[in-house]
């Protein structure tokens, strides 16, 4: 019996050697996301000048870095889970 | 994702801007200065720009954390960006050991095994440690080179010590724009190595509390990877989308943790030492957007689903709302974050009688068990001109209160019932910050 590729994943049996998992359908999932993920892109976005909006501060992916780091402390000393926005791990023996 | 070290603070970009300015100046004010010198700012961090915070955390009758932490960076003529950063923590108070209330008192050795430091619990009361005491200090360095007009490489590490605790990170990611620079491709890998040297040793998983079969240090250590994309969607809108996995092996057990063994009636009759597995992996996927809705209205929303190895299921939102005001001299910042797990496959409250756990592992480690969380929080930020030095700093305090509540749905023997097995964990932060 061929088992799901996507069960596969969920599962995280990344030590299974079974050459019956069937990740043809998962490929070609991945392939059309990206293939429309690249026409998209093409798509979108705005010209160099116009940018005005996109430079200020709140936009910015680290506007607060100190305060993410400061969060990710608390969440990972609390929590069972980090990471996600950058590298998981805490480098604290806090869990 | 765009490696954060990549974009400018505007403390930089001032700085860039003011030698974008000088070179096109020229030498008519080379021969300007000679006539007329005018004074310069001075002082070992004038090319750099620093960002620094206090953090103070409470948690109701638990941890007690003051946290300093500061980042200081530069920008090189030829777009190079060193990043060095530093923190500090000093924990004090209680922390739970993982072992049941119970109806009587129970008393509990210290890790350390000094009579001195041995606790009692008192009936109804979570069983926590009140000797919990901690320092930690880290340095982190990161430098981010451009190698085509389009491409760059990051490499970094960071070094963690706390007096049973040592850590040692390096990573390295490469960015490449393409599509106008509205689209940014990065991939990064991550190395981690950690020591543990318990108080008192690391226990042997499993193992019978009192007889306190404890063995020298331990490691552990995983790797990581990380696949991101951010791309501009419109002139407001900013989207980051990024996939990551990580592997640890070694000893993954809280060496402070343990497990009570109740009989049928409820009765406390023993403990064991938490038994976790020693691997584990973990698969995120995380999606961040950055709107501005208005000129003083923004709002940044990011989702998180997470999965491991060990059966935890995650599912994190966080909201951030901006409202810059006064000429965007200051701005005050509203937060809300709601995040919901489901328990590790050999969480469990407690042992029944001698039973061996079903999956061959155990932990009572309320982190590993199932809960939802809440986090309210709010900043006040405010421009200052003028200070040490600078013709632009910031001023920013903020508050946020965090509250876990568990979900557990596990039948209570007898004894237990009317106990509050499980009580809800509230916590504050204050922070105050200032960058230059």
């Amino acid at each position: 019996m061929r088992n799901n590729c996507a069960k596969f994943w969920r599962n995280n049996d990344f030590k299974q050697k079974d050459a019956t998992v069937n990740c043809k359908p998962m490929r070609l999932l991945l392939l059309l996301s990206a293939a429309i993920i690249a026409g998209g892109c093409s798509s979108l976005g705005v010209k160099p000048w116009q940018r005005d909006v996109l430079a200020r501060d709140e936009m910015r992916l680290d506007a607060n870095p100190l305060d993410a780091a400061i969060d990710d402390h608390l969440y990972f000393s609390k929590e069972a889970s980090s990471g996600g926005r950058s590298f998981a791990g805490g480098g604290c023996g806090c869990n | 994702m765009l490696p954060r070290e990549r974009q400018s603070t505007p403390a930089t970009a001032r700085l860039q801007l003011l030698a974008a300015s000088c070179a096109l100046l020229g030498s008519a004010s080379s021969r300007a200065q000679e006539a007329n010198a005018a004074p310069t700012e001075s002082g070992v961090l004038q090319d750099w720009s620093v960002d620094s915070a206090l953090a103070y955390y409470h948690e109701d009758g638990r941890v007690l954390a003051i946290e300093p932490i500061v980042n200081v960076s530069k920008v090189y003529p030829h777009g190079q960006l060193l990043n060095l950063n530093a923190t500090f923590d000093s924990l004090s108070g209680s922390s739970p050991n993982g072992a049941l209330t119970s109806r009587v008192a129970q008393t509990f050795a210290s890790p350390s095994g000094k009579p001195a430091h041995a606790y009692t619990t008192a009936p109804g009361e979570l069983p926590v440690d009140p000797h919990y005491s901690d320092t930690r200090i880290a340095f982190g360095g990161s430098w981010t080179t451009p190698f085509t007009r389009v491409d760059q490489v990051t490499v970094g590490a960071k070094l963690s010590d706390e007096h049973d605790f040592f850590s040692a990170t390096v990573d390295a990611s490469i960015a490449h724009d393409f599509n106008e620079k509205n689209t940014t491709l990065s991939f990064g890998v991550n190395d981690e190595f950690d020591s543990l040297s318990p108080i008192g040793g690391a226990p042997v998983p499993g193992s019978d509390y009192a007889l306190a079969d404890k063995t020298g240090g331990k490691t552990k250590d995983g790797v990581g990877a990380l696949l991101g994309v951010t791309q501009v969607m419109t002139r407001t809108w900013l989207s980051e989308f990024n996939l990551s996995v990580d592997r640890f092996k070694g000893y993954l057990n809280d060496p402070y943790k343990i497990t009570s063994i109740v009989d049928s009636a409820g009765n406390t009759t023993g403990y064991v030492y938490e038994n976790r597995p020693d691997q584990r992996t973990r698969k995120s996927a995380y999606w961040e957007n950055r709107v501005t809705w208005n000129s003083p209205i923004s709002t940044a929303l990011s989702l998180r689903y997470m999965s491991d190895d060990w059966g935890v299921r995650s599912d994190t939102a966080q909201l951030h709302l901006r409202w810059t005001m006064a000429n965007r001299d200051r701005y005050i910042e509203p937060t809300i974050r709601w995040y919901r797990q489901t328990a590790a496959d050999f969480y469990t409250p407690y042992l029944m009688g001698g039973d061996k756990p079903m999956t061959g592992y155990e932990s009572s480690d309320s982190r590993l068990g199932p809960f939802h969380a809440l986090t309210f929080g709010l900043k006040y930020a405010q421009k200052l001109a003028g200070v040490a030095g600078r013709s632009n700093s910031e001023f920013s305090v903020r508050a946020e209160f965090y509250k876990q509540t568990f979900d557990e749905s596990a039948p209570t023997p007898g004894a237990l019932q009317g106990l509050d097995l499980y009580p809800a964990l509230e916590a504050v932060l204050v922070q105050v910050g200032w960058r230059f």
